[in-house]
């Protein structure tokens, strides 16, 4: 999972590439503010996101990681500053943004599954009315995915019927449906009881070992440990540090990193 | 009332099943109703016997009417609703406007006015009186819906409309798959008491010379002298009237209801 591990280590510095697999990082962000009224929830973050890299963005509550991954796929505006995604830049020009939300999935912290439509329908959805699939296809294709995350049998279910673990993965099944280039997590287990925190973390580690880049804000140290390329550190809506995971969890230096993950690490 | 008759189906079908059992049961009810109406009324002894055929025909003009205006209502209702919730301040205004001003002026006024002063502010809308009582219902339920569907799209969690939008779909796309389904539905019950509200209020046509319910049974009752058995007869329609209305929106409510809250 470390092809694109980051060399470089320090606070707001972008990792290096290993130049044999990538090029042009498939994100970047360079300089982004953001402010709530008088609130200054993002301040001067710059940093890249490489194809296939699992990013995991960690950080006290109020740190400003949601809002930054949010900016990504302009679910907020930032208000200075660049972001570039997959060589289209993040602007006012809306077919731009249509552009960039097929190509940047995300899953929410509270599933936001359609209540009115069946497991199917919400895997659906997107494909036939935004790429014009016809519905035997979709079908098809939401029926692979259903199977990859293992809820085939309750595709006609609606999802009130599923608990919080099923439906957070019928949530990746959507997300995947639209053939993402990137994945961005919100807090994906977050609102789940801690039974079903497992299976839903397996279903995002077999999407990582399967090439896929992701970007996953998180408390789930052990996730951040085991799949992370890098770990990205929030603090008061700056970068405070980057790092791989062995540097950023064993030989860490930072006073505040430190205290920050013996209240969380146990 | 609703549940009663959702609950005579077989206990072996599923909600869906019952539901559409319902309203396709309704529906037949309702046609059988008008197109039968004047047998038991001839069957009836004076003053309403003889005048069956004029019951009969003046309760189709009254289901009409309420048909005619209770769906363009909803279109109203809808297009207020949007409005009012638009980003372009403007139609904000347009649509506030609408609403202020139809739900502060009695509809026996907007009916004369529709009908005798419009054709005077331009020409080419001299309508016919059973259109101008159409249009002035629907432009007065309209303004009623606007505000209960309105509540039903705020009510929609903003997160579905994020899931939506980060999907790729179009801000339109979105209302129509994700964000309307849902607040229909959250609409229904207010959405029915308007239109049954509409169906009685469609009597006031009576006074722009439309020949439905309430005007025909004041017409029997001055040729008769009898107002006690005519109007029970007219009251005695109208609930009829009103209770297929409740039940068929009651079995809608209960298919959209894929979460069986009610149960």
């Amino acid at each position: 999972m470390s092809h694109s591990t980051p060399q470089a280590i320090g606070a707001v510095r972008a990792p290096l590439p290993n130049p044999a697999l990538v090029r042009e990082p498939l994100i970047r962000a360079e300089g982004v503010n953001k402010h709530f009224g008088v609130a200054h929830v993002l301040r001067d973050v710059t940093t890249r996101f490489f194809q296939s890299e699992v990013a995991v963005i960690i950080g006290a509550s109020g740190s400003g990681k949601s809002t930054f991954l949010r900016t990504l796929n302009r679910l907020e505006a930032h208000d200075s500053g660049r972001i570039v995604v997959d060589g289209i830049e993040l602007n006012d020009a809306v077919t731009n943004l249509d552009a960039i939300r097929r190509e940047v999935g995300m899953v929410f912290q509270q599933f936001n599954l359609f209540p009115h439509l069946t497991v199917l329908d919400n895997v659906t959805l997107a494909p036939r009315r935004v790429r014009g699939v016809r519905r035997e296809e979709a079908d098809a294709a939401a029926m692979e995915l259903l199977t990859r995350v293992g809820l085939e049998d309750h595709a006609h279910k609606h999802p009130f019927a599923l608990s919080g673990g099923q439906q957070q993965r019928v949530a990746i099944a959507r997300s995947l449906a639209m053939s993402p280039r990137v994945l961005l997590f919100d807090e994906p287990t977050s609102a789940l009881d801690p039974e079903m925190i497992g299976e839903v973390l397996d279903v995002m580690k077999d999407l990582a070992r399967s090439g896929m880049t992701m970007i996953v804000v998180t408390h789930e140290m052990s996730f951040a440990r085991e799949v992370g390329d890098r770990i990205v550190f929030f603090d008061h809506g700056r970068i405070l540090q980057e790092a791989p995971p062995d540097q950023f969890f064993e030989g860490q230096q930072n006073e505040r990193i430190r205290a920050f993950l013996g209240q969380i690490v146990h | 009332m609703t549940s009663l008759v959702l609950a005579a189906w077989p206990d072996s079908w599923s909600r869906e099943q019952r539901c559409s059992a319902t309203m396709i049961a309704a529906g037949v009810v309702l046609v059988l109703f008008m197109w039968l109406l004047a047998t038991p009324l001839a069957a009836m002894p004076e003053p309403v016997g003889p005048a069956a055929q004029q019951f009969a025909e003046g309760s189709r003009v009254t289901v009409e009417l309420t048909l005619v205006s209770g769906l363009l209502g909803v279109l109203f209702g809808v297009l207020a609703a949007v409005g009012k919730l638009a980003r372009f301040a403007p139609l904000r205004w347009a649509a506030s406007f609408y609403i202020w001003a139809i739900r502060g002026t009695p509809l026996l006024v907007q009916m004369l006015f529709v009908f005798l002063a419009l054709p005077m502010i331009a020409p080419g809308l001299a309508l016919s009186d059973f259109n101008s009582a159409a249009l002035a219902l629907a432009f007065n339920v309209g303004a009623y819906n606007a505000e209960a569907i309105r509540a039903g799209i705020l009510a929609v969690p903003k997160g579905q409309t994020e899931a939506s939008r980060s999907l790729g779909l179009s801000p339109f796309q979105t209302f129509r798959d994700v964000v309307f389904p849902q607040s229909f539905k959250i609409a229904l019950p207010p959405l029915v008491n308007n239109i049954v509200a509409l169906l009685k209020d469609s009597s006031l046509a009576y006074v722009i010379g439309v020949v439905e319910l309430s005007n025909v049974g004041n017409r029997v009752q001055a040729a008769t002298f009898q107002p006690v058995p005519v109007f029970v007869a007219t009251a005695s329609i109208y609930l009829i009237l009103t209770t297929v209305l409740t039940q068929i929106s009651g079995a809608i409510e209960a298919r959209l209801d894929v979460e069986q809250r009610q149960h």
